[in-house]
């Protein structure tokens, strides 16, 4: 596999604020890759960067193995799609398409042709007449995607070109960006605040936070390993419930703090009387007969969406139970919960390293 | 009674209260004179006969008298350059200044705001700064075309034949620029950054950027400035009144300047609303050109 991107000891400055962090990343040819945080998390810098529409402070850029740190964005031979579109609203779909073919003088005729193809797959075929304020948000998306296309960049950008479509649509699109990106064979990183985006669509996930990369891996390694409470809180949805926890005399179980102490089992060996966080993944929390659970909590809210049950608990830490079976259960009963020893996460109560 | 006034107080008739004030106004002020110039252009009109409103028709003799003039089509030529010339020169630099500005450099919106200064002036003071600069024998513009060897003698700017009428057409492009190049300044911050990043990304450089993007973005606002610059210029009468007087010889003088100096001067009323009427309908043509370039703005 031959590195698409990489980026090493990248650093980002504002002035005084220091935007990027010590970035090291580097993207195969072919994978997905989605930059996940919350805003403000440095996901967008990083992917201006790349494109060269910010300049990188310190470290290395590297595009198919070259050099691009002061490689202006025109000769970076990459293509971006924005938030926004940014489609040109004096062309019509046509003449957005082929902007980038007629600017490299490209013929007429050929460039024509190459926006009938792009249309063709990307479902606009009859739409190349039209300017952008005649299209609807779905459709100003597929422009905005098809002009990037139709270039054959070294790798496709996208600024959260989900976040302005309505929530059917964000769901549907997803699938054909990443159809889209499997049929190229393009290397795409895509930028989302959205967690679930970046799990159905990406590769590679890499979790971001204050301009430090947080985790990076695959989407299930992220899930099921997450590096740090703030990775594990992140991921998964409902989020992650954490209660303050210590651990018992034989290493081997958590005394957790949820109104009164109860003990949970872990699958490995912990430093005895160490005080940590525990992590419960709401969905690996099974609501069971009495007598069968390891920890029994009182029940708060129930919200039922049909396909599952969302019970919250009414104790100090609020513990949010995901249960799919169909149990009735009202508020203030006392409800048995069972968790495999091995779903427990760890982390330091500290650091929020995972221990 | 009670439903008329019911409706005048809350419904079609305070609509119709509301239209008819200011049609009133503009019909008062503006329509009639108007009319009453159109009028007098068909009119034969001397001093005895200021007074009455109906006087003997002529029908299009005062036009064929105009026309049969020999300074008419001079004129005419020296309106059709001071208009060209001014709007080129206020377009061309205004818009130079505004793509300046636009790199927004620390205090650049303040500098930008000093150059309206020129255009706030009063037409008159304008064109007293510009006698001191054009003054033949000690005017600055005569020393630096001197000093930097462009110019062997003194140019006569003002009583020059062959100058007086460049002198005013520069004083006229030093006072409309500003105006250029706040409007067009305007235009140019609303045009969305992400475009330029797109096309920065689609392979454009700064130059294409410009012609494919900036350009285009600006069409309507570029049109609504030539129409108004069309406008105030065909309006501008303080700069010769102060500067050549349209002389010498009529070669400064334009239609503007030539109506006023018929009618108040020469006290030939019916030439002068003559000349104004054959402005109208130039002035009428920048007008729907405006209108119709700020009615087609193209924002995506």
């Amino acid at each position: 596999m031959t590195k698409q991107i990489e980026l090493s000891g990248v650093n980002k400055y504002y002035g005084a604020f220091h935007a990027l962090k010590n970035i090291e990343l580097s993207i195969e040819k072919g994978t997905f890759v989605a930059l996940v945080g919350p805003s403000g998390c440095g996901k967008s810098t990083l992917l201006r960067s790349l494109a060269g529409l910010e300049s990188i402070s310190t470290g290395d850029l590297k595009i198919a193995g070259e050099l691009m740190n002061n490689v202006p964005p025109r000769k970076r031979d990459i293509a971006m799609v924005f938030q926004s579109y940014a489609l040109y609203p004096h062309m019509t779909v046509e003449q957005n398409l082929t902007y980038s073919l007629r600017i490299r003088g490209i013929g007429k005729a050929e460039a024509k042709k190459a926006a009938e193809e792009v249309a063709a797959t990307t479902g606009l075929s009859q739409l190349l007449g039209r300017y952008p304020r005649e299209l609807s948000g779905g459709q100003r998306q597929r422009v905005a995607m098809s002009r990037a296309i139709i270039r054959h960049p070294k790798a496709f950008l996208f600024d959260e070109p989900l976040s302005n479509l309505d929530a059917a649509l964000r769901v549907h699109m997803r699938k054909e960006i990443r159809t889209l990106h499997d049929r190229l064979g393009a290397t795409s990183v895509y930028v989302t605040h959205d967690q679930i985006e970046a799990m159905t669509m990406a590769d590679h996930v890499v979790v971001m936070k204050d301009g430090v990369i947080e985790q990076q891996g695959a989407p299930l390694e992220l899930y099921d390993r997450p590096a740090n409470k703030f990775v594990a809180g992140f991921i998964g949805s409902p989020a992650m419930n954490f209660v303050p926890a210590t651990v018992g005399a034989d290493g081997r179980s958590l005394a957790v703090d949820v109104g009164e102490k109860q003990t949970i089992p872990v699958d490995r060996q912990l430093e005895p009387g160490r005080v940590v966080t525990a992590g419960l993944r709401p969905e690996h929390l099974h609501f069971v007969d009495p007598g069968q659970g390891v920890f029994r909590l009182p029940v708060g809210i129930v919200e039922s969406t049909g396909s599952a049950t969302y019970i919250t608990t009414s104790t100090a830490a609020e513990v949010t139970i995901v249960e799919t079976s169909r149990r009735s259960v009202r508020t203030g009963d006392i409800i048995d919960i069972s968790v495999r020893p091995s779903d427990v996460h760890v982390f330091d109560d500290k650091t929020g390293v995972r221990i | 009674m009670k439903r008329l006034l019911s409706s005048i107080r809350d419904g079609r008739g305070f609509d119709i209260v509301l239209v008819t004030f200011p049609l009133g106004f503009l019909l008062l002020m503006a329509g009639l004179p108007l009319l009453y110039n159109v009028l007098m252009s068909f009119q034969e009109v001397d001093m005895f006969s200021l007074g009455t409103f109906w006087r003997p028709f002529v029908g299009f003799k005062n036009y064929a008298d105009l026309f049969a003039q020999p300074e008419t089509w001079p004129i005419l030529g020296n309106t059709a350059l001071f208009v060209v010339g001014s709007i080129a020169g206020q377009f061309m630099i205004g818009f130079g200044l505004a793509l300046f500005f636009w790199v927004n450099f620390p205090g650049a919106s303040w500098l930008r705001g000093l150059f309206l200064v020129s255009w706030v002036m009063p037409g008159l003071v304008v064109g007293a700064i510009w006698n001191w600069i054009l003054s033949g024998d000690f005017g600055v513009l005569n020393f630096i075309l001197r000093e930097s060897g462009i110019i062997s003698g003194n140019i006569f700017w003002r009583s020059d034949p062959n100058y007086s009428l460049y002198a005013v057409i520069m004083a006229n492009i030093w006072l409309g620029t500003a105006f250029n190049m706040i409007l067009l300044s305007v235009g140019l911050a609303s045009i969305p950054g992400d475009l330029y990043e797109a096309a920065e990304l689609d392979g454009a450089n700064a130059w294409q950027r410009f012609w494919t993007i900036t350009l285009p973005m600006m069409r309507s606002t570029i049109g609504a400035i030539i129409a108004l610059g069309l406008i105030f210029t065909l309006q501008q009468f303080d700069l010769f009144a102060s500067i050549t007087s349209g002389g010498p010889n009529n070669s400064s003088n334009v239609t503007q300047y030539w109506a006023w100096d018929l009618s108040f001067r020469q006290y030939d009323f019916a030439k002068g609303a003559t000349i104004s009427v054959i402005m109208i309908v130039f002035v009428m043509i920048a007008a729907i050109v405006y209108v119709r370039s700020t009615r087609h703005e193209v924002r995506g």
